[in-house]
């Protein structure tokens, strides 16, 4: 499970490297709120594997402090939405210490979370918020969907000298699939084709993949092969594997579960039609969230963020297929 | 005698202009030549001039209207002639020229009517109703987009109804890669010559599009190697001109079945653009033992390529035109042999030279795309790899050789176009010497 290759991925890279640590709001004793810890605090002892208080930004500046200093701490922000209680140190501090420092200073920090919506946790723990690191140079943006890209990707963010900012999806821990024992490394900026297709390119990635995979299958039985890449890592993005498909495909369909307005899919886009615009044939459709805080109630939660649906009618728009009414589920 | 002084067509994808200066008004006299009005365009002011002497007796729009392309800003005609105001006719684009002529009849039509005529005529030309693609393969085609007729949203033109239309036009080429028949070389082997013999695994050298073996003669010296140094020709060009590849598939298992067909199992590549995508494809497929490879300007690095030169090297029949093109391939344009352009035409004389390589063209290229890719080729290949390319490429964009992967050594040269081997012959020998070299 998803959760299962995280923890062999800290747990390979604490085994490894001494100066690994990792902190977080019931991660030690508990095991952390969705189990990707547990075991940890037994194995490498409370020095190593360290509960916090309800602090955040106390957490963050720790982190960022000890990374400079030249550990290589984990922090393990419950839910993303409370890391906007260390934005100065992720995005005054950490992301510019580097330049700021003529390259000499590095921050090889990692923040773990989680966001999206998941079972109706309303509007302060539900949120999508990628495209606030995504704007900042300097951080680097993970965002893994299935158990073997958060091993592989997890790994290599520990091994890296600048920040990482490491969103999970609290819909994915219980998500199964292979994950390679062992030295299993995914280099940022490599993306990955989940479903090969030759009509229409569907860009999404974390908790978007297992719907847009789902899309696909309904496109595939009215005869559209609709291709799903993930990027796996929003910053670096992996350009060429995104033009390349559409060059092929002439088409795209960019889901994701943050809202519309100002996202990751907005920018995508405007890079393709920029490096891409004579392989277009049709307008780039992007599914996204509506503009509104995630409502609490269950089916507004769910009409509130993209369903698998929304992502076949999408794909049909882009071949110029007639819409018609999908039955009601 | 009343005549129009039109709004002038500046450009294929003008529809209308902004009217931002009338230098006259009703009453005036012009003459011809005079500058009677400024009309903007997206990006430019431009002029429009009176082709007709006489009095201004109507001025149809005024500053900041939008004037519709071809159609009349101004009328002029005799002092105290009064205009006609009965005309029943419509006013388009296609019938300008003959009224022009006529030059007899006054010409009015509601501005409704107009503009609902513009706005067909809009979808027509395809000027936002054709997809961006669609425009592009019609216009690599040779085919108006305007006798495509569309199907997408609001009867915009889209790729599969350029595709439709190829196809109802008999003998002609489709634009889309071809399919099926791969390779037809004669025996089934393409032409390898020895340029040098030696000793050692041997090194084998693979032109780029629309070169061919012989043009690597020069560079062998610089190489400074024991080894043989051998070169092929790709299907389609030089020797092989009769044998076809339509795609990058056949084109590399052409390749790789010649070289097992010459009995090589152990190998140096080098290879120039396209054939340096044919090298490291064959050195990622693993099935012969590749010692060193060696990419000069390789293509399949990113999608993009300067798809004009393939387009105007292949179309090109005259040496002053085929020269502007081959210009491209080099940074300094005094370093492009004078005899190159006279050979090039030369050989596609009394062969299937230029058709087979626009066959190949068709399967590997779509417009300024590569359609293949050596990444994972080269993601694959462990052996030493360099890549050399100039920074002022101009077939490929230099900065795409930023996606080569860490293991592979990238040289990026100053003041060297696509050619290397020619504008910087010495190191790049001995760069691709050392790659050879450093195998063992």
């Amino acid at each position: 499970m998803y959760r299962d290759a995280l923890r062999e991925a800290i747990d390979e890279e604490m085994e490894r490297d001494s100066s690994v640590f990792i902190i977080g709001e019931g991660i030690a004793e508990r095991g952390g709120s969705y189990k990707v810890t547990e075991g940890l605090l037994d194995k490498y002892g409370a020095n190593r594997v360290r509960d916090t208080p309800i602090a955040e930004a106390g957490m963050i500046g720790v982190g960022v402090g000890a990374a400079i200093a030249g550990a290589r701490p984990i922090v393990e922000i419950l839910y993303v939405d409370f890391a906007m209680l260390g934005m100065d140190m992720l995005v005054n501090q950490a992301a510019k210490f580097r330049l700021m420092t003529g390259g000499d200073g590095r921050v090889p920090f990692v923040m773990r979370t989680q966001g999206g919506t998941g079972g109706g946790v309303a509007a302060q723990h539900s949120q999508s918020l990628e495209a606030l690191f995504y704007h900042i140079p300097g951080l680097q943006v993970v965002m893994p969907s299935v158990p073997a890209d958060a091993k592989g990707l997890l790994k290599y963010a520990l091994r890296q000298q600048d920040p990482v900012m490491f969103l999970e999806h609290k819909h994915l821990y219980m998500t199964k699939g292979m994950v390679p024992d062992g030295e299993h490394v995914i280099e940022f900026g490599k993306g990955d084709i989940k479903r090969p297709g030759k009509d229409v390119t569907i860009i999404a990635w974390s908790n978007m993949i297992p719907r847009a995979l789902e899309a696909a299958a309904k496109l595939a039985e009215e005869g559209i092969d609709a291709e799903v890449l993930d990027p796996r890592t929003l910053v670096p993005l992996d350009k060429a594997m995104i033009l390349t498909s559409v060059a092929k495909t002439n088409r795209v369909v960019i889901a994701q579960e943050a809202v519309r307005r100002g996202g990751v899919a907005s920018d995508i886009a405007s890079i393709i039609q920029a490096e891409a615009f004579y392989d277009l044939d049709a307008p780039i459709e992007i599914v996204a969230g509506l503009n509104i805080p995630v409502p609490f109630n269950l089916e507004l939660e769910k009409a509130s963020v993209p369903q698998v649906d929304d992502i076949v009618v999408a794909a049909r728009r882009t071949l110029h297929a007639k819409s018609f009414a999908l039955a009601a589920e | 005698m009343a005549r129009p002084i039109l709004m002038p067509q500046v450009g294929q994808d003008l529809t209308e202009g902004k009217i931002t200066a009338l230098n006259i008004k009703v009453g005036d006299k012009v003459k011809k030549g005079d500058i009677v009005a400024e009309v903007e365009s997206e990006k430019a002011v431009f002029e429009v001039e009176a082709f007709e002497t006489g009095t201004v007796l109507e001025v149809r729009y005024k500053v900041g209207d939008m004037a519709i392309v071809l159609e009349p800003i101004i009328m002029v005609g005799e002092e105290g002639e009064v205009l006609e105001s009965a005309a029943t006719t419509g006013f388009s684009g296609e019938n300008a020229q003959e009224i022009v002529s006529q030059a007899g009849e006054s010409v009015t039509a509601t501005p409704v009517e107009l503009a609902r005529e513009t706005e067909t005529a809009w979808l027509k030309t395809g000027t936002g109703g054709s997809s961006p693609l669609a425009r592009r393969l019609a216009g690599s085609a040779g085919v108006d987009i305007a006798q495509i007729t569309g199907t997408g949203p609001r009867g915009a033109v889209v790729k599969r109804d350029v595709e439709a239309f190829q196809r109802s036009r008999s003998g002609t080429a489709s634009v889309l890669p071809f399919s099926g028949s791969s390779v037809r070389a004669s025996g089934g082997a393409l032409p390898v010559r020895t340029l040098q013999s030696g000793t050692g695994d041997p090194v084998v050298l693979i032109h780029g599009f629309g070169g061919e073996l012989s043009a690597w003669k020069p560079f062998v010296a610089h190489l400074g190697l024991a080894n043989p140094i051998l070169a092929l020709d790709l299907p389609g060009h030089g020797a092989a001109a009769s044998s076809v590849a339509t795609d990058f598939e056949s084109l590399t298992a052409a390749v790789h079945a010649s070289l097992v067909a010459e009995g090589i199992d152990r190998v140096h590549l080098v290879g120039h653009s396209l054939g340096a995508a044919v090298a490291a494809s064959i050195a990622g497929g693993g099935n012969l033992q590749v010692r060193s490879l060696s990419l000069l300007s390789p293509g399949g690095l990113g999608p993009r390529i300067n798809g004009d030169y393939i387009a105007g090297f292949l179309s090109s029949t005259s040496e002053a035109a085929l020269k502007v093109w081959l210009e491209l391939l080099v940074h300094d344009p005094a370093l492009l042999p004078g005899v190159l352009v006279r050979a090039t035409l030369a050989a596609r004389e009394g062969t299937a030279m230029v058709d087979h390589q626009a066959r190949l063209a068709a399967g590997v290229f779509a417009g300024n795309t590569q359609l293949f890719s050596i990444r994972d080729a080269l993601l694959r290949f462990g052996g030493p790899v360099r890549a050399i390319v100039g920074r002022e490429d101009r077939i490929f964009p230099s900065e795409q050789s930023d996606a080569v992967p860490s293991h592979v050594g990238l040289y990026r040269l100053p003041n060297v176009g696509h050619l290397p081997q020619l504008e910087a012959a010495s190191l790049v020998g001995r760069l691709v010497a050392e790659a050879v070299r450093s195998a063992g």
